[in-house]
């Protein structure tokens, strides 16, 4: 048992550091810079690290994934949409044939084309296998109707195109007869519908499909299969939702700023306000543990397997603990909500963290199915 | 980066597991429990014998040069077996303070007869008014030619009955809660003026009140220099915690398995009760925080092994999570046991006691959240901004 870094992996975050010395862009050149961080990034053919060494990807270790994460959380980087590059490429790499693969992934890679997922409905969330939208093949064999409808759909407003769960059969086994279709937004019969979520921001949507016609060469693999190819993603969605090194970022972060909350005294010598700080910290201390022996796990056996459940459940609870400790040392401040500066500097972003942290356990499978998952899988009841 | 066991240590492990399923069953421990010393000699002699009492002394006194892993191995699987043999009071408490602060002399007394086995030790650190603050001392060594006079009381010291030699703090100099003026000496256990109480702990282990009145001990049985007593102590501290938490650790483990068993067994409303979600969510919530322990327990230990600066600060985060979350786990395994789950028939209540009993010493899990806010770090300047979530 060692936990130092090998020489090895030493040069490899110094690297990912110079390179973030040399080519991120800070501050307002975030915005109108970032196209020249893309093309850095594609030119030292890390653009997409997740990707397998036939796709372009990098080939890095876990451990270097984990260099990746631990250091760029320290900075802030362009934004990236991940629907594309994270969660529908590895569906295509493993499932969609060469002539779809040639066809969608340069744009993902790219970044020119934003997609957005299909997958939750009204009545299939957390237990999304009893999705309704309805696909039916044409006589002539050529298309699939689509109709039905798909709700939280995170920047369906934006996207170009949409990776969609629908059914194409009604069985017994409702993971059955599920089907994987790709499709513009701009179809006729496609219709999207703002959902404003608390403090008024426009994330999500709920998206209408009516007789909505999808080639059948923009179906993925076998019609009825579509239900595998979105499942063995998500053991990597979970693990990635996780985000333990932008915690850590997080919590110091906060700390800095209890330190100028005028509180009588600092925030941070409040005996009460400082235990709490310290039971968040020590539980990340031990996360950031949890995640490295997943990372171990994962060298010697190329999957997370479900300790992914585990840093899912417990990684998204940090992220709104820190959230919830910062809305607490902003104090009054947490009520202005206008643009302007008042009071508290960081009062309007900490009750915008309270409120955008919500989703965070309830997506990707939600704290009770990560729970249901440990309790079957790991537990074996 | 790896957090693999290496073959030795899974041997060690092994070695362990294999002996406490042959020998130590409850009836048999309960035997030992209620003999004269609290423990079996045969067994002590068997710990010599395997190697297991040699592990974390130097070659060059005798022992086999184990680091801090290899302690983790032999403490998680002797606190697996609930071993009340005084592995703790000797090699881990004693032995560290050896250890760390013997001169060669010392250790030559000592260390060999720890190892074959036939010398037993402890560490009187305790006193009724200090709580679980080790340098507030008021029991006082006072310097009379060539020896110290030690008078005062210790507390629940581990394992005293049957030690040879008790490793006792005492006050040389300043006030009764200064830090500097502890010294440390190596008391025989039979010296003229020691007295005790005996007892039992919940345990299963044995503890005594030592009262020394005018107990007399050479100058050359001052443990580390006169006056620093405090900084072996807090050392012997870490090293100790690190062991009771690889223990607790190991107990946590075995007790979130046998609740999902005795659950799955055990039929109600004409289900098993593991069928119930709300009992499925409390296995995985036990799961979860015993992997947690686990993580932070290896944190520690490797924090420790590097030398790291935050070792000492790691540890306290460590006893506090470990003193909090496990007895939680064992409350919730007891709860869903049942009635059973009060029962002395189950290795499980054994454990809930154990847990209890390994929050108490060298402070709970409150004392240890204070003693890490105190070493918290805090930012200098810097303003906080950041960019908050993304989804």
């Amino acid at each position: 048992m060692d936990i130092e870094l090998s020489k090895e992996d030493l040069e490899f975050q110094a690297e990912v550091e110079a390179f973030l010395d040399e080519h991120l862009p800070r501050g307002p050149e975030l915005w109108t810079k970032r196209a020249e961080w893309f093309i850095a990034l594609k030119e030292k053919g890390w653009d997409v690290p997740n990707w397998p060494v036939e796709f372009g990807g990098p080939g890095w270790s876990a451990t270097q994934h984990f260099i990746w994460d631990k250091v760029t959380s320290k900075h802030t980087l362009p934004p990236t949409i991940p629907f594309g590059q994270v969660m529908l490429a590895p569906i295509l790499m493993g499932y969609a044939s060469k002539e779809q693969q040639d066809r969608f992934l340069p744009d993902i890679r790219d970044n020119k084309v934003m997609w957005c997922q299909g997958y939750s409905e009204p009545g299939a969330g957390s237990d999304l296998a009893s999705l309704k939208t309805k696909a039916e093949l044409t006589d002539d064999g050529k298309h699939y109707i689509v109709n039905g409808t798909k709700i939280w759909t995170t920047m369906g407003h934006a996207a170009n195109w949409i990776f969609c769960l629908t059914r194409t059969e009604t069985t017994d086994i409702k993971q059955e007869g599920v089907t994987f279709l790709l499709f513009d937004m701009k179809s006729p019969g496609v219709e999207v519908k703002p959902i404003y979520t608390l403090g008024g921001s426009h994330h999500v949507n709920q998206v209408f499909f009516t007789d909505v016609k999808v080639p059948v060469e923009n179906r993925v693999g076998d019609e009825g299969k579509g239900w595998t190819y979105a499942k063995g993603l998500l053991q990597h969605e979970r693990k990635g939702l996780a985000g333990i090194s932008r915690s850590v970022y997080a919590m110091e972060k906060l700390k800095e700023k209890a330190c100028k909350v005028p509180a009588g005294d600092e925030m941070l010598m409040d005996t009460g306000f400082k235990k709490k700080i310290a039971a968040a910290e020590i539980d990340l201390l031990a996360l950031e543990y949890t995640e490295l022996r997943t990372l171990a796990e994962m060298v010697n056996t190329g999957s997370p397997g479900h300790s992914s459940s585990v840093l899912k459940l417990k990684g998204t609870l940090m992220q709104q603990t820190i959230q919830e400790l910062t809305l607490e040392a902003a104090g009054i401040y947490g009520a202005p909500f206008g643009h302007k500066k008042v009071g508290v500097k960081f009062g309007r972003a900490a009750m915008e963290g309270y409120l955008n942290g919500r989703p965070a356990t309830i997506y990707g499978g939600c704290s009770e199915v990560q729970r249901d998952v440990i309790a079957k899988r790991v537990l074996g009841v | 980066m790896d957090f693999d066991f290496t073959e030795e240590q899974t041997l060690l492990q092994d070695s362990i597991s294999k002996f406490v399923q042959e020998n130590y069953d409850l009836p048999t421990r309960t035997k030992a429990i209620k003999s004269k010393t609290g423990y079996s000699e045969d067994h002590w002699k068997q710990f010599a014998e395997l190697g297991w009492l040699a592990l974390p002394f130097s070659e060059e006194d005798g022992g086999l040069d184990g680091n801090y892993v290899d302690t983790l191995v032999v403490s998680e699987a002797l606190g697996k077996g609930l071993i009340v043999e005084p592995y703790f009071a000797t090699v881990i408490l004693a032995g560290t303070a050896l250890r760390v602060a013997g001169n060669a002399e010392q250790k030559q007394k000592l260390i060999g007869g720890i190892i074959d086995g036939t010398v037993k030790a402890t560490v009187a650190y305790a006193e009724l008014q200090a709580r679980y603050e080790l340098d507030d001392v008021a029991t006082t060594a006072t310097k009379e030619g060539d020896s110290f006079i030690i008078n005062g009381e210790k507390s629940v010291v581990i394992n005293a009955e049957t030690a040879d030699y008790i490793i006792v703090s005492a006050r040389t100099s300043g006030e009764r809660a200064s830090s500097k003026g502890i010294s440390l000496f190596i008391v025989d256990a039979k010296a003229e003026g020691i007295s005790r109480i005996d007892y039992p702990t919940i345990d299963g282990g044995r503890g005594s009140e030592v009262t020394l009145s005018n107990v007399k001990v050479a100058a050359s049985d001052l443990l580390g220099e006169l006056d620093e007593g405090l900084a072996i102590l807090e050392e012997v501290r870490d090293q100790a915690i690190l062991a009771l938490c690889a223990e607790a650790v190991g107990q946590m483990e075995l007790m979130y398995k046998d609740t999902v068993e005795y659950c799955s067994q055990r039929e109600q409303f004409g289900h098993a009760l593991s069928d119930f979600q709300v009992l499925k969510h409390r296995f995985a919530d036990m799961f979860v925080e015993t992997e947690q322990c686990t993580s932070l327990l290896y944190r520690a230990t490797l924090e420790k092994q590097i030398g790291a600066p935050t070792a000492r600060r790691t540890i306290h985060a460590l006893k506090y999570k470990v003193g909090k979350e496990g007895n939680l786990l064992a409350r919730q395994a007891v709860q869903s046991h049942g009635g059973m789950g009060v029962t002395e028939e189950l290795r499980l209540g054994h454990y809930f006691m154990r847990l209890a009993v390994i929050d108490t010493i060298f402070g709970n899990y409150d004392y240890h959240m204070d003693k890490y806010c105190e070493q918290m770090d805090i930012p200098e300047g810097g303003d906080g901004e950041d960019f908050g979530f993304m989804m």
